[in-house]
């Protein structure tokens, strides 16, 4: 029980983070067709600089690992710290990166991006201590709360489970904006967005900030809890496990992105631990990527919306201008009256819902 | 055919009875424009006035430069030289989304509806006064947001009832026909209250027996005292809908007039109508 208790908190912590990233991923892929293959990078920055920010001052050539900014900060400021990492090194990467180029070409600059910043955290060890990265991170608050581990795990699991809660509000509220309509926009027609007064490359580097902020403080919260980080666990590819489960919740849903986590990084990725050994040692672990890699090509091919499609925003029915120009006789209560079969212009035939407008449920 | 000398002559004749337009000050002024592609002038030198009120429509054959001087007075082409002022303010080597802001919108060759949005949200997008589309405003600012866009939606219905698209409000544009598309740029545009705008072959895709509803409506948004500039080639809706025609032909204007006058015009016949 009690390592199944450790297996079940972990995982939800995990799932948290996951999510976290895929909220993140999908308010800069989702709503404004920013296609960042350096995801990873932001969340490692993170990771490195929650985690130096706990671990006190580097203590020179006698010890065992070498970083910088290295200082002994009270919890939770280093979560902060590591948003605001995120969200620093997106800016400068975000000024060169999601200016207008074509969305090939920014996803090859993302590669590449988050290739030399692998190699370079590698194998210069005196910026995170090179292939060895950081070790012996605490839990943050840990011998305060006084609890046993198990006790503990999952607390912190609740503990992230509150803030994908309030992420959940923040980012729901910003996609909801005109703001979030606006990214909508300039992701499905960048000229016709400029020509009507929309400022493409600042929103893309507005939402790759927010995005860079929210993959930093994910990476916080993991490095404190699994309290070690390496270069080992921020290769290129976890970006594309999270890319997966945006496209199969589906693009532009945040909810969608609940779905996706569960299905990709848990289910696909961390229920085969469950399964008796087959094969030779690792096989299960190459099965798990494949399964990814055929997860992505099948929605792209077959349901390239997901599971749980961006949902259609309704109009809400405003009594005074409706009266005002003499379309109140349209208004229908008519509750499943549904968007009209659609012809030519002049053939109006369809109902208008009476209501509040919204999103579709 | 007629010689050099009778085709200039006809060029200032009909730029002559062309100005007998409004004499209100000019809207958008195009003053000399070059546009090159590498070594390829495709507008040289142009020059025209747009006023309050007025369609002007600009035609002549394939590779005329008529679309290049579009994309040039939008901002999405690059001028190498000349001035275009919009209500008197000099906005040549600003962005689009700038010139937008000051009044100037446009609708492209291709219809550029947001496809995945509903007919509404492609209206509100373009809302004048949605602050809400700052990220600040959009996070701090709720109050005075909600106001805003409840003021955007109530014109944003006011535009649908009065283009009998209302019964569309849910549909993604995506789901819409090409007329109903073209509408749907047109509501857009209008929902910024432009000065001046622009559209690109605006009759493309339109059904035969719609086009005449669509010169109606263009006339009445022109009636609201904005300048229209029309890229077209059918050559019957610019001589319905337009005060005043302007031709081009190799990057210059060769004729401008009425459609009667520019349609008799000698070298008019000679470049386009032949």
């Amino acid at each position: 029980m009690g390592h199944f208790s450790f297996y079940i908190s972990t995982l939800v912590v995990y799932f948290g983070i996951d999510l976290m990233s895929a909220w993140s991923l999908n308010l800069q892929y989702g709503y404004t067709g920013v296609i960042n293959f350096a995801y990873i990078v932001f969340q490692a920055a993170g990771c490195y600089v929650a985690g130096a920010a706990v671990l006190g001052p580097d203590t020179g050539p006698n010890s065992f690992q070498h970083y910088i900014l290295g200082a002994r900060l009270p919890f939770p400021v280093p979560l902060l710290a590591a948003a605001l990492a995120g969200a620093v090194l997106a800016a400068v990467i975000g000024l060169f990166a999601v200016r207008r180029i074509r969305r090939d070409y920014q996803a090859a600059v993302m590669l590449i991006v988050s290739l030399i910043l692998l190699q370079l955290v590698e194998n210069d060890t005196s910026i995170f201590n090179g292939q060895n990265g950081l070790t012996g991170i605490p839990h943050p608050l840990e011998s305060a709360l006084g609890l046993s581990l198990a006790e503990y795990e999952w607390v912190y699991a609740l503990w992230v489970l509150a803030i994908c809660a309030v992420l959940y509000v923040v980012v729901q509220k910003l996609c909801r904006s005109a703001w979030g309509r606006s990214l909508r926009a300039i992701r499905d027609q960048e000229d016709a967005a400029s020509a009507l007064g929309l400022n493409g490359t600042k929103l893309r580097l507005e939402v790759f900030i927010i995005g860079g902020a929210i993959a930093g403080l994910s990476g916080g919260l993991l490095v404190e809890f699994i309290g070690a980080w390496s270069p080992g666990a921020w290769g290129y590819a976890e970006t594309f496990v999270i890319f997966t489960a945006l496209l199969v919740g589906g693009v532009g849903n945040n909810r969608g992105m609940l779905l996706g986590t569960l299905i990709v990084p848990i289910i696909v990725l961390e229920v085969p631990s469950f399964l008796p050994t087959v094969g030779y040692p690792g096989l299960i672990d190459a099965i798990e990527w494949i399964i990814v890699g055929l997860s992505w090509m099948a929605f792209l091919l077959f349901r390239p919306r997901g599971l749980l499609p961006e949902r259609r925003f309704r109009a809400p029915r405003l009594a005074a201008a409706l009266g005002r120009v003499g379309l109140t006789d349209v208004i229908s209560p008519a509750p499943a009256a549904e968007v009209p079969v659609l012809a030519d212009a002049d053939a109006p035939s369809a109902t208008v819902r009476a209501g509040s407008g919204g999103e579709e449920e | 055919m007629s010689s050099v000398g009778e085709g200039t002559a006809a060029v200032m004749s009909s730029r002559a009875r062309a100005r007998e337009r409004p004499q209100s000050p000019a809207v958008l002024e195009v003053r000399d424009v070059v546009v090159r592609y590498g070594g390829v002038v495709a507008v040289n030198g142009v020059s025209l006035d747009v006023h309050r009120g007025e369609i002007l429509g600009l035609i002549g054959p394939n590779g005329a430069g008529k679309s290049s001087l579009l994309a040039a007075v939008g901002g999405q082409q690059r001028v190498q030289s000349g001035t275009i002022l919009l209500q008197g303010r000099d906005v040549t080597r600003t962005a689009p989304y700038t010139r937008a802001r000051h009044g100037l919108v446009r609708t492209f060759q291709t219809t550029s509806e947001f496809e995945n949005m509903t007919v509404f949200e492609n209206l509100l997008v373009a809302g004048r006064g949605a602050s809400g589309a700052s990220l600040w405003r959009a996070t701090f600012g709720w109050r005075r947001y909600r106001a805003e866009e409840r003021r955007v939606e109530e014109k944003a219905w006011e535009i649908l009832g009065r283009f009998e698209m209302a019964d569309l409000v849910d549909a993604y544009g995506r789901e819409l026909s090409g007329g109903q598309r073209r509408l749907v740029e047109i509501m857009r545009c209008l929902m910024r209250d432009p000065a001046v705008l622009l559209l690109d072959e605006p009759m493309v895709g339109i059904a035969p027996h719609l086009v005449a509803k669509f010169v109606r409506d263009l006339r009445a948004v022109a009636a609201e005292g904005i300048g229209l500039v029309i890229v077209e080639h059918a050559l019957e809706v610019i001589e319905q809908l337009c005060d005043v025609v302007v031709v081009m032909a190799l990057g210059e204007i060769i004729a401008e007039g009425t459609y009667q006058q520019v349609v008799a015009d000698e070298e008019v016949r000679r470049a386009y109508l032949a």
